[in-house]
């Protein structure tokens, strides 16, 4: 995890895999994702976010940090938020990644769709709203969220950036 | 599933020999390709937390240059060897023995030419696993891709990540005579490599 001061003057924090970060207003959060899936919950409102780097979807009881699997990321970063005052009730959400980066057919290298369908369970379980997202694919995503607008720009090589 | 058990620095020093000597079986190669300019040094086998892991790679979120190949099967891993484009460019420029193209986009001739790199190093490596773990490893034809390297160390490492929150990567780094280039190779095992690599090394 590492901060810069961009161009712009603000913060912009990096996440790493299976991390969770908060930013508020005048920062933005930054990761690079493959088959991981970067989760956005973000409070407009507050201009409070918190993005998950979600590396596998489910802990099976095995320990690790709790942004690494889905199902004990978002429980934690409602804790998080919640801990700064964010309501669950007035959060959406905003998901990209789940590449397959290496083209294969079968086996653990499907893992990405994994992570993005046990995402949209697990916000579906919570009752928050998944307000966009940006999945699948078989290249890398550079994932920047600013704080202040709320939005997320997703730069694939090679494509036009696209927002969401 | 069980948790990976992590490697004591005994271990990881007779891995370390062990890739030291295939790094040098490639480096020899390279060398008699490229008349002595271009050379190979094992610069570090360790185990990393997970979170640090796609740091390894240099401007983690630029766009580089790679060659992987794979080791398909339970038994396997991934060999990413990657470049920023210039050096890239002047890799192959230099295997072909020719100037750097001018144009933006690689040729095939020189996409093969890195390919080819690719190929004698994953060749030295898993020629130097199969004596260790007494098992036949043959790797996948090497690929060429451009993308942002911390994205595709990310997928190798994501088996490994299933069981373990700290990951094995071996780097090696290229020097062209004696000076040290922008170049480096990440060998990343699957579990179930990891685990006949403890076996073989008594750690299991």
């Amino acid at each position: 995890m590492s901060s810069i001061a961009t161009n712009d003057k603000r913060v912009r924090s990096t996440v790493g895999m299976g991390q969770i970060m908060l930013a508020c207003a005048g920062e933005k959060l930054s990761s690079v994702l493959g088959s991981c899936v970067g989760v956005v919950l973000y409070h407009p409102r507050m201009r409070l976010a918190a993005l998950a780097h979600v590396v596998l979807p489910d802990s099976v009881g095995r320990s690790g940090q709790p942004g690494k699997f889905a199902d004990k990321a978002i429980p934690e970063m409602l804790r998080m938020l919640a801990a700064e005052g964010a309501n669950a009730s007035g959060l959406i959400a905003k998901i990209a990644g789940g590449a397959n980066m290496f083209g294969t057919a079968a086996g653990p290298m499907q893992i990405g769709e994994g992570n993005a369908e046990a995402v949209k369970k697990l916000l579906r379980d919570h009752r928050l709203r998944l307000e966009s997202e940006h999945l699948g694919g078989s290249k890398g995503r550079r994932v920047t969220f600013d704080c202040d607008t709320g939005m997320m720009t997703i730069e694939i090589v090679g494509s036009e950036n696209a927002t969401i | 599933m069980p948790q990976t058990q992590s490697l004591d620095h005994p271990q990881l020093q007779v891995l370390h020999q062990l890739f030291s000597s295939a790094t040098h079986d490639a480096s020899s190669a390279m060398c008699r390709w490229t008349s002595g300019l271009i050379t190979l040094t094992l610069d570090e086998v360790r185990e990393i937390p997970l979170e640090d892991a796609c740091t390894l790679v240099e401007n983690d979120g630029d766009l580089l240059t790679m060659v992987v190949l794979t080791l398909a099967g339970e038994v396997g891993g991934t060999m990413i060897l990657t470049f920023d484009d210039v050096n890239g460019r002047q890799l192959a420029a230099t295997l072909l023995s020719r100037n750097v193209g001018d144009s933006p986009e690689w040729s095939d001739l020189e996409k093969s030419a890195l390919c080819e790199t690719g190929n004698i190093l994953g060749c030295a490596y898993m020629n130097a696993l199969t004596r260790l773990i007494d098992a036949d490893l043959v790797p996948s034809p090497p690929y060429f891709l451009q993308d942002y390297g911390a994205s595709v160390l990310e997928q190798a490492l994501m088996e490994q990540a299933a069981t373990c929150d700290q990951v094995l990567i071996c780097r090696t780094g290229f020097h062209r005579e004696g000076r040290e280039l922008n170049w480096n190779v990440f060998f990343v095992p699957t579990v179930g490599l990891r685990n006949a690599m403890n076996a073989a090394l008594g750690g299991a």
